[in-house]
Formats: structure tokens, sequence, C-alpha cells
């Protein structure tokens, strides 16, 4: 086989897992949306509740006006990092920054993938694939199962200490997997020095801007971390601090 | 088809209604969804490794470390779904919180449903009705995300793919650079929260260290595979603690 025969082989196999993955992440969304909404659908307009129906846009503006900005920031903000396959999974599932970002940085981390890469993108897809069923199988066994028993035997301040203060722990925890899975010294310094700025100078000082955070550290972090860039290793998969 | 009655919409038992039977066929038909993708996904991703180089090792254990970083997160998510139990009913905390979405997000959106009719969740003024707006607000929110990640992904990738044809050089930059920024500005935006955020933060991080140093200095590549959870169960007892000893005035 020639050189040429293999690389299209290649090619067309990688096609044909974009395709797949594109087309099946979409429909199995598109069903995911749907069956999501038929049980309120169904509360409020067939289930005999008389529900005053003008009230449901009132509610939804309140709550569009509140988190709108988020529903078009954060799939910009993590397309870079998930990729398109990826980025059906996780917004499906949800709890993106708590679990399934973790979940993909440590994947990729243990088989030495890099995000962006392809070798990367089949890793992220294999362990957002593992804290799928771990996070099914939890949900199934503690809610589902044994949920209205816990709610009687766990101390109700246990679980006010995890409600406020789960977030800020795993990405405690994250923050240094990431720094130390992608020895990207430079880049590192760049992201301490805009996330800084952004959250304890610019928010601040302009609080109408809080949801906007995360997407302008991320691009300001990818430009600085472009522009900076250290162009001797353009080829390689380190960057240098020299 | 109902096997009760339904009472009047100002009723209170929200239970009543919460946990209707037709609402646990759609939780259950959400999570078969979810199974659906994650197995087709799983399978065209096994057909395309030998093509990146990638053998099936490699997949099985990104499989598995993936299942083990997301045991302490899901664990938590599950402890406080429980706690809302009695204000969603399980099939909707099942589904909104468990499945497509979040604790933030949808605690948030159904108390801002609540409160555009004078209702706060829980309590006298949580009817029926209340409850049955706050979750089609919740639901519809939610589909937003969703709509916005199908309409979006497919730009998104054709810009990413035109990027990437001029010059090469984006993929070893760009995605861990906004991998790095999005976890300091997420990390950091909880610090200003309280002194226990910071010492949730703080202790949970110097956990992941020393993890990951014992990992390297011990040459035990499973050690680094459960940092995560060690250092997340480690960080919450910390802070556990120091809530309990009143640390900081009013929490």
């Amino acid at each position: 086989m020639s050189i040429n025969d293999s690389t299209t082989a290649s090619a067309s196999s990688l096609q044909t897992f974009d395709d797949t993955t594109a087309r099946w992440g979409r429909l199995t969304m598109i069903a995911g949306l749907i069956i999501s909404l038929c049980g309120p659908v169904y509360l409020v307009f067939f289930s005999g509740l008389g529900v005053d129906r003008a009230l449901i846009p009132v509610a939804f503006l309140a709550v569009a006006g509140t988190f709108g900005v988020l529903w078009f920031v954060e799939p910009v903000t993590y397309f870079p990092i998930l990729g398109q396959a990826s980025m059906y999974q996780a917004f499906m599932i949800g709890n993106i920054s708590n679990k399934l970002l973790p979940a993909a940085l440590m994947g990729q981390t243990t088989v030495g993938a890099k995000p962006g890469t392809r070798r990367g993108e089949l890793a992220a897809i294999m362990a957002i694939g593992g804290a799928v069923v771990v996070h099914l199988l939890s949900l199934l066994i503690f809610v589902g199962i044994f949920g209205t028993w816990l709610l009687n035997i766990i101390p109700s301040d246990l679980i006010e200490v995890l409600q406020t203060f789960i977030l800020p722990t795993v990405l405690g925890a994250v923050l240094v997997q990431a720094i130390v899975s992608q020895k990207q010294p430079r880049t590192t310094v760049i992201a301490l020095v805009i996330a800084s700025a952004v959250v304890f100078v610019l928010i601040p000082a302009l609080p109408q801007l809080t949801f906007f955070a995360t997407v302008i550290v991320v691009f300001g972090t990818v430009a600085a971390a472009w522009f900076f860039r250290s162009r001797t290793a353009e080829n390689t998969q380190h960057e240098d601090v020299t | 088809m109902l096997p009760f009655a339904l009472s009047a919409s100002s009723s209170t038992d929200i239970l009543d209604v919460a946990n209707m039977p037709i609402l646990w066929v759609l939780a259950l038909g959400v999570f078969a969804v979810i199974i659906v993708q994650t197995f087709l996904y799983v399978r065209a991703a096994k057909r395309v490794a030998p093509t990146v180089g990638m053998t099936s090792g490699e997949l099985n254990t990104a499989f598995r470390t993936g299942a083990v970083a997301s045991l302490g997160p899901s664990l938590a998510v599950a402890l406080v779904a429980v706690a809302l139990l009695a204000v969603f009913g399980t099939p909707a905390t099942l589904t909104r919180i468990g499945l497509i979405g979040s604790v933030q997000f949808e605690t948030g959106a159904a108390a801002i449903a609540a409160g555009t009719m004078d209702a706060e969740l829980g309590g006298p003024t949580y009817t029926q009705e209340v409850f049955a707006v706050a979750f089609l607000a919740m639901s519809l929110g939610g589909a937003m995300w969703i709509l916005s990640t199908l309409i979006l992904t497919p730009v998104l990738k054709r810009g990413d793919a035109k990027v990437k044809r001029v010059n090469p050089a984006v993929i070893t930059v760009i995605p861990g650079a906004a991998l790095l920024g999005a976890f300091f500005a997420l990390g950091f935006a909880e610090l200003p929260k309280s002194g226990y955020h910071v010492i949730a933060f703080v202790s949970a991080a110097l956990a992941s260290a020393i993890f990951l140093a014992l990992s390297k200095a011990l040459k035990m590549p499973w050690i680094r595979e459960w940092s995560l959870g060690f250092a997340i169960l480690i960080g919450i007892g910390v802070t556990y603690v120091s809530v309990s000893a009143g640390l900081f005035p009013a929490a």
C-alpha cells in the first residue's frame, strides 16, 4: 500500500468518525431536549392543574434575564477544549465545569494526549463516557432508589456544606491537575495574570460583566498565549520557557 | 389515565404532582437517551482509534480514569440532589439536576421563576401551580443551552477547521490555553465569596498537588488517577471542620 493510500484511508475513517459522532450526537441531543420538555409541558397544559398560562413567559423571561448570556457564552467558551463530538455529550449531560471537564482532563493526562489533538478528542470521549456511567449509576442508586431514605438520615449541615462548597473544592483540585498536565509554564502564568485581573479587578468594578468573566479570561488567555507563543517550538508539543 | 384525582392547583402538596408516574417514565427516557449516546460514542471511538495510533488499552484507561475522576463530583451532586427531593420530587430532580443541567442553574432558575409569582420554593406560597411553572421555566432554560449548542457547534467546527488549515500551530497553543484560562477563571471566581470558599479551594489544591507529587515520587500512577477524588474528599472534610468550628463570623 502506498503512503498516499493509507493517508486517504485514515482521512476517510476520521471523516466517518466526525460524521457519526456529529449525527448521533445531534440526534440524541434533540431526543433529550424533547423528552426533558415533555414532563413540564404535560404538567402545565394537560394535567388538569389549571395553570395560568400567562405566568410562563414572565417566568421564562426572568430566567433568561439572569442566565440567558450563558446559553451562548458557554458553548463558545468550551468548544476549543471539548471539540465537536464531546460538545454534544457535555451540553446534554450538564455539570460541565465540576464533572465532565475534570474527567476529560484526567483521561487525557493519563494516556498522555493533548486537548485539541485527535488523541485528545478520543481520550475525552472515553473519559466523559466513564464519567457518564458513574454519574447515572450514582443518581439511580442514591437519588432514585435510596433518595427519600437518605434525605432523613444525612445530617442537613453536611448537605449544606456540600452544596455551598463543592464547586470551590473541585475547582481547586482540578486547577492543580490542569497546570501539571498541560506543562505550559508560560501559558499558566498568562492565565493566572489574566484571571486575577478579570476576577479581582474588572468584575468588582463592573459587576454587570459577571457572567462574561470566564469567556473574557478564556479568550484573553488564548490571544495572549498565541501572541507570546514560543516560535521556536512551533512544531513540538511542549513549550519551553527559554 | 391518572391514578389519582388531582387536587386544585393551589394545593401545596407538591409531591402529589411531582412524583406522577409519567414524570418517572420521562426521567428514565432521558437516562436511556444518554446511555444510547454514550454507547454510540464509545463504539465510534473504538473504530477510529487505530487510525490515530491509540490502542484499545489506552481507550479503556481513559474510560476508567474518567469514571474514577467523576466519583467525587458524582457523589456530591447526588447528595445535593437528595436535598432537593422535597422541593422538586424525584423525577424532576433526576432530570434537571442530574441529567441535563446543574444544581446552580436549576435551583437558581426555579427560585427566580417562583419569584415572578410572588412565591418561594418550599413553604406556604409554593403551590402545585408554582411548581409546574417553575419546572417548565427551568426546563426551557436548560433547553436553550442545548439549542444554542446544536446551532453553534457546527459553526464553531467550521471556523476551527479553517483556522487549523491556516496555521497548524494553533492546536498546540489554543486548547491548552483555553483550558487553563477556564479553570483559573472558574476557580478564582469562587474566592471572593467567603473565607470558607478560600479554605475549600486552597486545601483541595494543596491535597491535589501532594497526591501528584506522591504519585511521581513513589512511581505509582494509580495515585494520580485517584488524586482528584482524594483531594475533593480532603477539601470538603477540611471545609466541613472549619465551618463547624465557626472559623469566620457569619458563614
